[in-house]
């Protein structure tokens, strides 16, 4: 509302100099909010946050906030794996089942090899890095799309998990829920991790010549090449970033239930994509939001809590889940009226590269 | 240079397909005849002796042989914990019985490889089937076109719906089994309370069947009430997510927790441990379906009631022995279509002699096969 106000201009008595002046930042700190890939959904979760505390009495209770907390960190580290991929103008469809190939050679490592946990995450962490170098040496030295390099190597991968498996849960492994169920000061300490990675990320894209070469391989290869960029250096390393981000997120949902599941990450793809394009991530490349990924993640985890704290009709739930998906999304589009409305020529930026926020 | 590199991916894919093919081939029947052990010598199901329904070996007693060349198709859809505790079962009467086996794990949960899968094994001469049907009623158009060209093909796990051209079904009767996991959680409860009723995946009509059977025996209690349904748990996560959800929203009402299929059972397993640990102070009894390693620990250390057992050994085992008669010139009798192959509750008191209840069912089956359910 006060943006659509002072977008149309319209004054009916003179302002004093101080009223314009405040009138005057009060427009820039709107029009900049605006520019924001991740205003829109930080609005959204905001609103929903508002809407389900009001409505169900149990939503704002310790144990409830506690478990969205934690589901939310896991959303975002699966998210960031799809995010890293996606920002320069690629996917990774065998996310998931990466996560899956480290959770099982982390169970495996730990029931049947008898290793320490320390070392089960920095092998899974590897099992990530690898599977994600496999991949990105597809892309570029064959040249293959990047769906078409990931859909061929989910196979690969999905494969290796079951044929290592048989699809046998791990679940005499060292206890190491404490990080799954433990807490800081009452906070889950998946989502103290979640915070301290996003807040990582964010600095990496804004302030970190790999960051921006990523931003800037995303934004326009061809131009970044020729600018001196190794495209296909950079293309390897968000691979590899994918991955091992796939396989934190798989280890983090070992400590989450205390075994380690064959089955984890098989249904990561649509989460992952989900959170990474709600919470700002640019499917064309060159922009990434760390604010809005955390928010996209928590406002999908809110929506999935909200249903359940509602007693919906189970018949029709993802019915539900679509609508309220589409309508917070949709606020994305009020973003953009606003956007337009309030686009001044000073306002006005000239072509990026990308953006990292 | 395009070329050449799809070339060489072609090339690597042959190899890698000639590589595999020696593994993934059955044994030719007149392989599998040779090396068949005799009935008597084999050690039948030593390595299953310990898997809950197995039974003793004893072929010379049995009324049927296996026909020379003999080599059933055992067909699971997916590599999962339930089809893992099975072939032990087929395993066992491969060997008590002196045939081969050819054992087929399918890509994924869907009836399309299960029929690209089933298709294939039928177009290299196999013609006796024990499978879990993907999609209770997707597969029976495939069994209508395997079984009209001369197949014969029995349901293990699960039903394919009426009417159908399946032989036999050796499964758990699932209604009854959720009839009998909600009485024993309203005795728990003290035959008052609240429930929350897990539901797995709404679009399998065994799920339909287990609701049934919850809502029925619940009906009958007038002081217990299902405060909520939850489901669409097809993954681990999202059925971890879901139950801590139902949890969180019902935390000063709910009583009683029920699960009816295996993933939310151990779901349940994983979230009510995790309760415990966050300190949770309310008494919720829990009761679910089949004996994962989770959920056996879980009665272990008394945060779950218990479980019901099913009979997956049997569901091998069983499937095998009516095939083999079959294609020893048995047919089923008039009338029979499904066998109840036997459930028990596992409570932290029978957490170690469960079994033994279950094996006699089994053996019980064996015993009336060729009476009850197969005639010549």
């Amino acid at each position: 509302m006060t943006i659509e106000s002072h977008a149309s201009g319209d004054t009916e008595r003179p302002e004093s100099p101080v009223g314009e002046e405040r009138r005057g930042s009060a427009s820039r700190v709107a029009a900049s909010l605006l520019r924001r890939s991740d205003f829109s959904v930080v609005l959204a979760t905001i609103v929903l946050f508002v809407i389900f505390a009001l409505g169900s009495a149990s939503f704002f209770t310790e144990y409830n906030l506690f478990n969205m907390g934690r589901t939310s960190a896991l959303y975002v580290f699966v998210a960031l794996g799809q995010a890293i991929v996606v920002v320069i103008g690629g996917m990774n469809l065998s996310l998931g089942a990466i996560g899956g190939l480290a959770v099982v050679i982390a169970g495996t490592a730990m029931q049947d090899a008898g290793i320490s946990p320390l070392v089960a995450l920095p092998l899974a962490l590897l099992v990530g890095a690898a599977t994600g170098l496999f991949n990105g040496l597809i892309i570029t030295k064959l040249k293959l799309n990047s769906f078409v390099a990931t859909l061929a190597t989910s196979f690969i991968f999905a494969g290796l998990v079951t044929g290592i498996s048989k699809g046998s849960p791990y679940t005499n492994i060292p206890d190491i829920t404490f990080i799954g169920s433990g807490d800081i000061f009452g906070i889950p300490i998946l989502f103290v991790l979640m915070v301290v990675t996003l807040a990582v990320v964010a600095y990496f894209f804004r302030y970190a010549v790999t960051g921006r070469r990523i931003l800037a391989t995303g934004g326009n290869a061809e131009a970044a090449r020729l600018s001196g960029i190794r495209t296909d250096r950079i293309v390897m390393l968000a691979n590899v970033l994918s991955g091992v981000f796939a396989a934190l997120a798989g280890f983090l949902w070992i400590t989450r239930v205390g075994s380690a599941q064959p089955s984890t990450g098989s249904d990561w793809l649509i989460i992952s994509f989900a959170v990474a394009i709600i919470g700002g991530t640019s499917l064309a490349g060159g922009e990434i939001s760390a604010l809005g990924l955390g928010a996209a993640a928590v406002m999908l985890t809110l929506i999935k809590n909200g249903l359940v704290m509602f007693n919906v009709n189970i018949y029709f739930e993802q019915t539900f889940l679509g609508i309220v998906i589409l309508l917070a999304v949709s606020l994305e589009s009020l973003r953009a009226i606003g956007r337009r409305r309030s686009r001044s020529p000073r306002h006005a930026r000239g072509a990026e590269g990308g953006t990292g926020k | 240079m395009k070329n050449s590199r799809v070339l060489s991916l072609i090339a690597a894919t042959g190899i890698l397909f000639s590589a595999c093919s020696s593994a993934a081939t059955p044994a030719p029947a007149t392989q599998a005849a040779a090396t068949a052990a005799p009935a008597t010598s084999a050690p039948a199901s030593q390595a299953a002796a310990s898997a809950p329904g197995s039974v003793a070996a004893s072929a010379s007693a049995f009324g049927c042989t296996a026909p020379a060349g003999f080599a059933p198709v055992w067909y699971a859809s997916a590599a999962h914990p339930y089809f893992e505790t099975v072939k032990p079962g087929v395993e066992a009467a491969g060997k008590e019985f002196g045939f081969t086996p050819v054992e087929q794990i399918g890509p994924d949960w869907t009836q399309d490889s299960e029929n690209q899968g089933l298709e294939a094994l039928f177009a290299k001469g196999s013609r006796y089937f024990s499978v879990y049907p993907s999609d209770a009623s997707g597969a029976n158009a495939l069994y209508k076109e395997l079984t009209s060209k001369g197949a014969t093909i029995i349901n293990f796990g699960a039903s394919t719906q009426q009417p159908t051209t399946a032989s036999l079904v050796f499964a758990t009767d699932v209604k009854a089994a959720a009839e009998q996991a909600t009485e024993a959680l309203i005795a728990q409860m003290g035959d008052k309370g609240n429930i929350i009723n897990v539901l797995e995946v709404l679009t399998d009509p065994n799920t339909v069947l287990r609701k049934q059977g919850v809502e029925e025996v619940v009906a009958k209690h007038p002081n217990v009430k299902i405060i909520q349904e939850i489901s669409g748990m097809a993954s681990q996560q999202d059925a971890v997510q879901k139950v801590t959800d139902a949890i969180a929203a019902n935390s000063n009402t709910v009583d009683g927790i029920i699960a009816t299929g295996f993933t939310p059972t151990v779901a349940i397993a994983q979230v009510m441990t995790d309760y415990k640990v966050k300190g949770g102070t309310r008494t919720i009894h829990s009761v679910g379906i089949d004996t994962d390693p989770t959920v056996v620990k879980a009665i272990s250390d008394g945060v779950m009631d218990g479980t019901i057992a099913q009979n997956p050994f049997g569901h091998g085992y069983l499937p095998m022995l009516a095939l083999m008669c079959m294609a020893d010139g048995y047919k089923v009798q008039q009338g029979v279509y499904a066998v109840d192959t036997g459930t028990a509750f596992v409570t932290k008191a029978n957490l170690t002699t469960y079994a033994d209840d279950i094996s006699k069912v089994t053996q019980k089956i064996k015993d009336s096969m060729l009476t009850s359910i197969l005639t010549k």
